[in-house]
């Protein structure tokens, strides 16, 4: 580590001094530009280049800001009439665009992500590469008709070659710098919020830089033309756009943090399960962060209350929290934060993510169980059903057969009177057993219940009893099967507590949709004071209207009536 | 001429017993179905002055081979029957356009007549 930063402040000294030093050479030789923005230019790219060495040493970012920094000032050194500055001065301008190009698609992770951005850079490096060529072979000023001029290593030296080169050099410079520019277009419309919030000066500043490269394309190859030396001097100060974007991001990552120290301060006040999502969205500026818990060894994941949630979509980045092994959780974001962030955020996060998990664990657990609850009532519904139907389709088929056979006997007028009085009386019992069947298969499961719904059979049953009851009933539609029979048994059970226990005979019970819910309730005049804990039926219902996710209410005060309330979720 | 019947019924002991009791109370008996289709078919066939429907049919059940048959040029008296009591269907029956309802076990050439004579 001492090495490697003595070695990069070793390079800053020579950078310094060779920035410095060329133009100085430029001033002594009467070159006419802006010095001042043209070293400021190259000291940005300077120190921005060195610490992005030293922040990420793996990161091509760091060389090519490098590279930009020392390699145009061969330009200045080309003024020095020694073989072979000149030539390495002009070669040099053809350089800074592909490093430029080069860095502003490959920010911030040195990489090259799609294929038109690979596309657009090897087209620029190319384009480069052919031009300085061709210079190589052709560039020799003596032959320009500069007799102070050194003689260079052209092989066939040529001027005006030299020339229509520079000027293809442009127009070809116009078609990239399109190319490039459709490239950012298209990273833009890529990228997530936070890779915009981060990104958009930079591809702003390259932005400026490649229109520049555009109009470079109508003026003189030559800073001494008026309106190519303007370009010159926008295109300077766009560039040190470039080092002060990334000098900029360093320190909102260190600002970044900085946050997640607050991140640990707030932590230490308790939170309530679900609550850990918000001051981490916030430390991480993500306000799409999911937090996410793994079930049976990371086979299912669940969010804080227990639901199931996917843990890839496609879109999302997932950063896994681990502790002495153990999978706690997994953070669900946007793609375009910094990775060490987050890691440094869950860390902080460690203890509440351990909490979070544990009641996300339960949840999970107590939902499983309602779901297991649900299924069992609704299969004990299915059973009823059929047993119904089997003693309709069944012994009630035979009993009435048996019923209609003893009539025929009876009615036949074969048989003696006291034959005749026998099967009568046979009769009589026979049709007290059919009704008494009937009855048991209502309370079974009343057939009515599926044939017209929940109004019908309310209705079905309050004609049966013998209570007064007033029934208003608001229900357009019918409800799904399970809502339908739970409801029925709560008004059927809470009638026949009424007819058995509360002295009284009016009765008023309401169904109603709220909400989406179903609303049942059953109140009377009686005696009031029914115990729920002792009667097994409340208990019952209560159990019922549990499994079906609803919420079930006794009021039953001493000598002022009961009130029953159930209220039952009907969407989904 | 006796009053003729169609019993529309899908269990054949039922039907038989049925056919032997209307019989020797005196009706005509023109025919059987075991399903509410083909009930609906032999009925317009035969054009039977009554129609003896369970409601519990295996196919289409006795509540809507009345509605189709309601709209004929000349429907027959339906007379619905079943297991379960009239109270088990609601407000079904009174809605059907049936001339009554019986009670497989109460029915008796006399409910039968009770049933056809308040609906003339």
């Amino acid at each position: 580590m001492i090495g490697r930063r003595f070695g990069l402040a070793l390079i800053g000294v020579v950078g310094v001094a060779w920035i410095l030093g060329a133009e100085w050479v430029s001033i002594s030789h009467g070159v006419t530009e802006n010095h001042f923005i043209d070293a400021l230019g190259g000291l940005a790219f300077l120190i921005g280049g060195l610490i992005a060495m030293d922040r990420r040493p793996g990161n091509v970012i760091g060389p090519l800001m490098l590279g930009v920094a020392f390699v145009p000032y061969l330009g200045n050194f080309g003024n020095v009439q020694v073989t072979p500055l000149p030539l390495l001065g002009v070669i040099s301008g053809q350089v800074a665009a592909p490093m430029l190009a080069h860095i502003a698609l490959a920010y911030p992770t040195g990489k090259l992500r799609s294929g038109l951005d690979r596309a657009v850079v090897a087209t620029i490096y190319g384009a480069a590469t052919a031009v300085n060529l061709v210079i190589i072979l052709v560039f020799d000023p003596r032959a320009g008709g500069c007799g102070r001029c050194v003689r260079e290593w052209a092989v066939f030296p040529n001027r005006s070659v030299f020339d229509g080169v520079l000027s293809a050099y442009q127009r070809i410079g116009f078609v990239l710098a399109l190319a490039f520019l459709v490239a950012v277009a298209l990273r833009w419309r890529r990228a997530t919020p936070a890779e915009r919030r981060d990104l958009t000066p930079l591809w702003i500043a390259v932005s400026i830089i490649a229109v520049v490269y555009l109009l470079q394309a109508f003026a003189s190859p030559f800073v001494d033309d008026p309106f190519a030396y303007l370009l010159w001097e926008l295109q300077g100060v766009a560039q040190i756009g470039l080092p002060a974007v990334f000098v900029w991001g360093l320190l909102s990552s260190r600002l970044a943090r900085s946050a997640v120290g607050d991140l640990v301060v707030a932590l230490q006040q308790p939170l309530r399960p679900g609550e850990l999502r918000a001051p981490l969205a916030r430390t991480l500026g993500d306000p799409s962060l999911e937090l996410l818990y793994p079930l049976d060894g990371q086979d299912r994941w669940v969010d804080a209350d227990g639901r199931a949630a996917p843990l890839a979509d496609g879109l999302a980045s997932v950063t896994i929290v681990q502790r002495d092994g153990q999978t706690l959780a997994a953070l669900k974001h946007d793609p375009g934060l910094d990775p060490e962030l987050v890691r440094a955020a869950a860390a902080a996060a460690g203890m509440s993510i351990e909490n979070e998990r544990l009641h996300a664990e339960v949840r999970a657990q107590l939902e499983e169980v309602r779901q297991s609850r649900r299924r069992i009532v609704e299969a004990g519904d299915r059973e009823r059903r059929r047993i119904e139907r089997n003693l309709h389709d069944g012994a009630q088929q035979r009993l009435a057969a048996l019923a209609l056979s003893l009539a025929m006997l009876r009615d036949g007028g074969r048989a003696d009177a006291a034959t005749a009085a026998s099967l009568a009386e046979a009769g009589d019992q026979l049709r007290q057993a059919i009704g008494e069947l009937r009855e048991l298969a209502r309370g079974i499961h009343p057939a009515i219940l599926t044939e017209e719904g929940l109004t019908a059979a309310v209705e079905s049953l309050v004609d049966r009893s013998a209570l007064t009851v007033l029934v208003k009933a608001d229900l357009d539609d019918r409800l799904p099967e399970p809502v339908e029979a739970v409801a029925y048994f709560v008004v059927a059970e809470s009638l026949t507590n009424v007819a058995r226990y509360a002295g009284t005979c009016q009765v008023r019970v309401e169904l109603a949709r709220q909400n989406g819910s179903l609303r049942v309730e059953v109140a009377d005049d009686g005696v009031g004071g029914a115990d729920p804990s002792r009667g097994s039926g409340l208990r019952g219902l209560d159990d019922r209207v549990a499994a079906v996710h609803g919420r079930f209410l006794v009021e039953t005060p001493d000598g002022g009536g009961t009130r029953v309330l159930a209220e039952i979720p009907c969407d989904g | 001429m006796p009053c003729s019947v169609l019993i529309v019924d899908d269990h054949p002991e039922f039907r038989a017993q049925a056919r032997a009791l209307l019989v020797a109370a005196g009706y005509h008996v023109v025919g059987e179905a075991a399903d509410g289709e083909s009930g609906v078919r032999v009925a317009r066939d035969s054009r039977p002055d009554v129609l003896l429907l369970d409601v519990q049919l295996p196919d289409i059940n006795g509540f809507e081979v009345a509605r189709r048959l309601r709209d004929e040029p000349e429907p027959p008296l339906i007379v619905l029957i079943s297991s379960r009591d009239a109270a088990d269907y609601g407000s079904r029956v009174r809605r059907s356009g049936a001339a009554g309802f019986i009670a497989k076990a109460e029915l008796s050439a006399r409910s039968l007549e009770f049933v056809l004579r308040g609906s003339r």
